[in-house]
């Protein structure tokens, strides 16, 4: 069965549906993890790409009711529910204007008692304060409610913002595609269509946008696939999508909580078959918030190159009993790529590369792999 | 090359028939070039695999499983037909012997053993046990052999009615000599002149054989006659194309049945007449996912060379042969560490108060009580119980403490690590094997393998000085294997530990395995840093963890199981581990203390556990410490 994939992927040729659902199905993940990381290299060698960025979440106040979400509170004023003052918001960055983030991301509830005006003053005030700050901001989802609660097309919604100071979308709010399973987990929000459409704009005014797929609970691996075929059929179009991040689901505080999350070998196996899928998609990000910086570290030998930044001050995961710390420092970020025995790349939030990081300090193994690699065509590192 | 002005480091084993081939090596002009130390066949090994000699006069067996080594042509200890010195004797016909008593550490001798004894197709091997030279011959009798060695072989001569002389054996076997030790050094450590000294020094020693059968025999009870004979007619100093072809039968047969590494016969200076070759990596990880034993100069190349993917795919390779039902086992148990006092101060350990530390404590029998009736409800089978090396617990607390535990709850006493066994042992100057045939008298059932750490002295040194040695670590082992308590192996490494220093612990944990048989399971991970411990992390990660123990399932091919470490590892990465060689996830935790210490805190219930197996893709069973299935796998 994984033969006929083998042949296809060294032709380069693309994989279908069925071949998607081998692999998800294959027993033997670490051989589904070698695959995958030929292609990587291929792609990147052993370059992984990290940047500083800090996440920012004004409001958890969201009119939809998504059974996966423990983040949310559907009204202002119920227990938990909060909202920044604009200047609060800014003062997070001010905080840390001596070790200064390159990029801020800003994922919201969808607040039906803020007016447009709170968003586009709220990017404005980040670029007053940082110029050169990337402002990442709103999902889909978001774009989709402002634009059937302010009255505007999508366009002009992302025109608006784009004005305020929006450099690109993040890739939240995609959860699974197939209206079987969005329709029982996130009836209320924007479908896949819309979500879908909102990206082909953003696409479409040259503005670079990230996929999700929030997987492990209760679709099915032929509902992943459909997704990963959805993202790839829009991103032949224009090329948009940078990257897209598998996100495990976490159960605890939400409506989905008697369910297990997904294992970790689950996580290594999604990361590894979206690699494969999604050929046009240049990377694949190992979000270490979802499966722990221990996990994220086998991911980037398992077809990841990306493993996010920073963060500094993450809330949605956190709601969810997830484990990870809050935030990864610079250096320890450096040092859980060398440790897999990649390259560390800072990046800025359009992947140009801002520091390669040597090899230095690297476990001896991995060195000597390396050296050995110099020579050998193709071969797979650990 | 070692073209220094510094000498070189040489070793030897000390036996007389190696006194012709060392002798002359303490005079010029060899003595200016090297220093040559007397050692015991084990010890010989350790300094060329832990790179504490640059070259050897050692047991061909031991050059094998080092690997990749080098041989001086020329210069051997060998015999062609009968050597007198290594003999099966028995009351009976050698065929019908059940049992034989041997000595085990005496790894050439034991695959000969094997070899000729397999050769002769009998029904079925002999039992082999291990015993000293003295109690092998004292056990003689009916269906008991004994394989005598060196010296007391020659004591013997004339004493049973039947002999099997394993040089006589061999030659009628095969037709070709046999060669036992060889002056062995890695590639490149000895120049073309130095292979002059030696072979010079040979020369001068053939010489003055009668007179060192003559010091001999003034020392032992055996006749001048007797010893010339051997030196000149049994013994064989040759090492040319003939001994070459013996050896290299040796290492085959040796190979295809497991005994010991594949391993090519190479002379320093075939590496000068035709530059040295390297085996590809496939052909290595070929082997390897056979099943194949290999040197720890191969163990190396794995773990530096392949790939994450080969090496896990090569040690599923193994775990799937080993362990056919898909099935992977844990066991509910709690670690309970009776006491946090300990006087070795380990520098990576965070758990540990000092004698008289406000913080000190001993677990009182009340809170013991609570602790092991809340793993008799959870439906626990077993107890892990370790502690600090307290300097006021004598044995009989231990002893009635055991008894207790006995007596109140039905679980397993899985219970002190070789560094308390010795702790105990000093404190009482009683023996080992006294202590522990006390502790086993009191309910001990098993003993856990922690502290081995790195079995290598250098390191222990540098992290953990008050400790045992390797050597007793491994010597509390082999008594307590003998006894027929078993007991599991462990490493952790990621310290001032390098590639070599990881291969050799287990490479050593191997031999003893081939001695004793007595491990069950090894688990590996790596220094957990954190706040209260005082030494920098080295090697660490946790691709090198899937990697580490990939290489350990591989090279431990004498173990039966494999276990990965989740309690250091975290559960996710532990479940990762399932598809790199492990066959067992340890323990469904209540409580570890000195990892948590240093910050590791996992939790993970029985549910939990079954359900990570089942995603990774096998049938989970709980088990007990002797990994007997306790529930039907599902």
């Amino acid at each position: 069965m994984l033969d006929t994939i083998v042949q296809k992927l060294q032709a380069g040729e693309r994989l279908s549906f069925d071949d998607g659902l081998a692999l998800f199905r294959h027993p033997d993940v670490v051989s589904i993890g070698r695959l995958a990381n030929e292609v990587r290299e291929r792609l990147h060698g052993d370059r992984t790409y990290f940047n500083r960025n800090m996440r920012i979440e004004v409001t958890n106040v969201c009119v939809a009711s998504c059974l996966f979400c423990s983040f949310a509170k559907l009204e202002e004023g119920a227990p938990g529910a909060h909202t920044m003052r604009i200047e609060e918001a800014w003062r997070e960055l001010e905080a840390r204007m001596d070790d200064p983030p390159g990029e801020i991301h800003i994922v919201n509830g969808l607040h039906p008692g803020l007016a447009f005006s709170y968003y586009e003053e709220l990017l404005a005030g980040f670029k007053r304060i940082k110029p050169d700050v990337h402002m990442k901001c709103f999902t889909a989802v978001e774009i989709h409610f402002f634009a059937t609660h302010y009255g505007m097309t999508y366009r002009e919604v992302l025109e608006r913002l784009r004005r305020a100071g929006l450099d690109s979308l993040p890739g939240g709010g995609a959860e699974i595609f197939h209206p079987s399973v969005r329709t029982r987990i996130a009836h209320d929000k924007a479908t896949a269509d819309e979500w879908l459409e909102v990206h082909r704009v953003a696409h479409s005014l040259g503005m670079s946008t990230n996929a999700t797929m929030l997987y492990g609970h209760i679709e099915t691996f032929e509902h992943r696939v459909d997704h990963l075929l959805r993202l790839r059929a829009l991103q032949d179009e224009r090329g948009g999508f940078q990257a897209f991040i598998p996100l495990a689901f976490h159960p605890d505080g939400n409506g989905m909580r008697n369910l297990p999350a997904p294992t970790a070998i689950d996580a290594l196996r999604t990361v590894a078959v979206s690699r494969l899928m999604l050929d046009n998609v240049p990377h694949i990000k190992a979000y270490w918030v979802s499966m722990t910086p221990e996990v994220a570290q086998i991911a980037l030998c398992f077809g990841a190159d990306d493993i996010d930044g920073t963060i500094v001050h993450e809330t949605i995961y956190r709601a969810a009993g997830s484990r990870s710390p809050g935030a990864l420092t610079a250096a320890q970020i450096v040092r859980l790529i060398q440790e897999a025995g990649r390259v560390p790349v800072e990046r800025s939030s359009l992947y140009d590369v801002l520091r390669e990081h040597p090899r230095a300090s690297l476990p001896e193994a991995a060195v000597n792999v390396r050296e050995r690699k110099a020579t050998k065509h193709l071969e797979v590192l650990s | 090359m070692n073209n220094s002005g510094e000498r070189l480091r040489a070793a030897a084993v000390g036996y007389l028939n190696a006194r012709p081939l060392y002798e002359g090596l303490d005079r010029e002009p060899a003595s200016g070039r090297l220093r040559l130390d007397c050692a015991s066949p084990s010890e010989v090994a350790r300094r060329v695999a832990e790179g504490e000699a640059d070259f050897a006069l050692m047991p061909v067996a031991a050059a094998a499983t080092i690997g990749d080594l080098r041989i001086v042509r020329h210069c051997a200890i060998g015999a062609r037909g009968a050597v007198r010195s290594i003999a099966i004797v028995a009351e009976q016909p050698i065929d019908t012997l059940d049992e034989l008593a041997i000595d085990l550490s005496s790894r050439t001798s034991v695959v000969l053993a094997r070899l000729v004894l397999r050769a002769r197709k009998r029904q079925r091997e002999p039992r082999l046990f291990g015993a000293t030279a003295k109690e092998a011959i004292a056990a003689v009798s009916g269906a008991r052999g004994a394989l005598v060695i060196g010296d007391p072989a020659l004591e013997i001569e004339g004493r049973f009615p039947h002999v099997l002389d394993l040089g006589l054996a061999w030659w009628e076997l095969t037709g070709l000599p046999f060669v036992f030790a060889a002056w062995c050094g890695r590639e490149g450590a000895l120049s073309a002149s130095d292979e002059s000294l030696l072979v010079a020094a040979k020369a001068a020693g053939l010489g003055r054989r009668d007179a060192i059968a003559d010091e001999h025999a003034a020392r032992s009870s055996l006749s001048s006659a007797s010893l010339r004979a051997y030196l000149h007619d049994a013994i064989r100093y040759d090492l040319g194309d003939d001994e070459r072809k013996g050896l290299e039968r040796f290492y085959d047969l040796a190979a295809g049945a497991g005994l010991l590494p594949r391993a090519r016969v190479r002379f320093f200076d075939d590496d000068r007449r035709n530059g040295a070759t390297t085996p590809s990596l496939d052909s290595l990880l070929g082997r390897a996912a056979d099943g194949e034993r290999l040197s720890a100069a191969e163990g190396e190349r794995l773990v530096s060379e392949a790939s994450l993917f080969d090496l896990g795919l090569a040690a599923d390779a193994v775990r799937k042969r080993k362990h056919p039902h898909n099935v992977v086992t844990y066991i509910v148990d709690r670690n309970v560490n009776y006491t946090n006092v300990c006087t070795t101060s380990c520098r990576f350990c965070a758990f540990y108060r000092p004698p008289g530390h406000p913080e000190g404590y001993v677990l009182t029998r009340e809170e013991l009580a609570k602790k092991l009736k809340e793993v008799v409800d959870a439906g626990g089978v077993q107890i892990l119980l370790q502690g600090g090396l307290h300097p006021d617990l004598r044995i009989e607390w231990y002893e009635d403490l055991f008894r207790w535990i006995k007596r109140e709850f039905a679980l397993g006493l899985h219970a002190l690590s070789p560094e308390e066994i010795l702790h105990i042992a000093r404190l009482e100057s009683l023996g080992v094997g006294k202590v522990l045939g006390r502790l086993r008298g009191a309910g001990l059932d098993s003993v856990p393998g922690g502290g081995a750490e790195i079995l290598v002295d250098r390191v222990r040194r540098k992290i953990a000085r008050a400790k045992c040695t390797s050597d007793e670590w491994i010597g509390v082992m082999r008594v307590a294997h003998q006894m027929g308590l078993r007991s599991s192996a462990t490493m952790m490494y990621g310290t001032v530990d390098t590639v070599q220093d990881r291969i050799a612990h287990l490479i050593k944990i191997r031999d003893l395995q081939d001695e004793t048989g007595g491990f069950t399971a090894f688990f590996c991970w790596d220094f957990q840093h954190e706040k209260g411990t005082h030494i920098e992390p080295g090697d660490n990660g946790t691709v090198l963890y899937l990697r580490q123990q990939a290489t350990a399932r591989i090279l431990l091919d004498n173990v039966d199981h494999v276990g990965a470490s989740w309690v250091t590892q975290g559960p996710e990465v532990g479940q990762v581990a399932l598809r790199f060689g492990a066959d067992d996830f340890g323990s469904v935790m209540f409580e570890e203390n000195v990892v948590s210490s240093a910050g590791t805190t996992f939790c993970m219930n029985a549910e939990a556990m079954e359900r990570r197996i089942r995603a990774a893709g096998f049938k989970a069973a709980r088990r007990n410490v002797r990994y007997d299935w306790l529930t039907l796998p599902g």
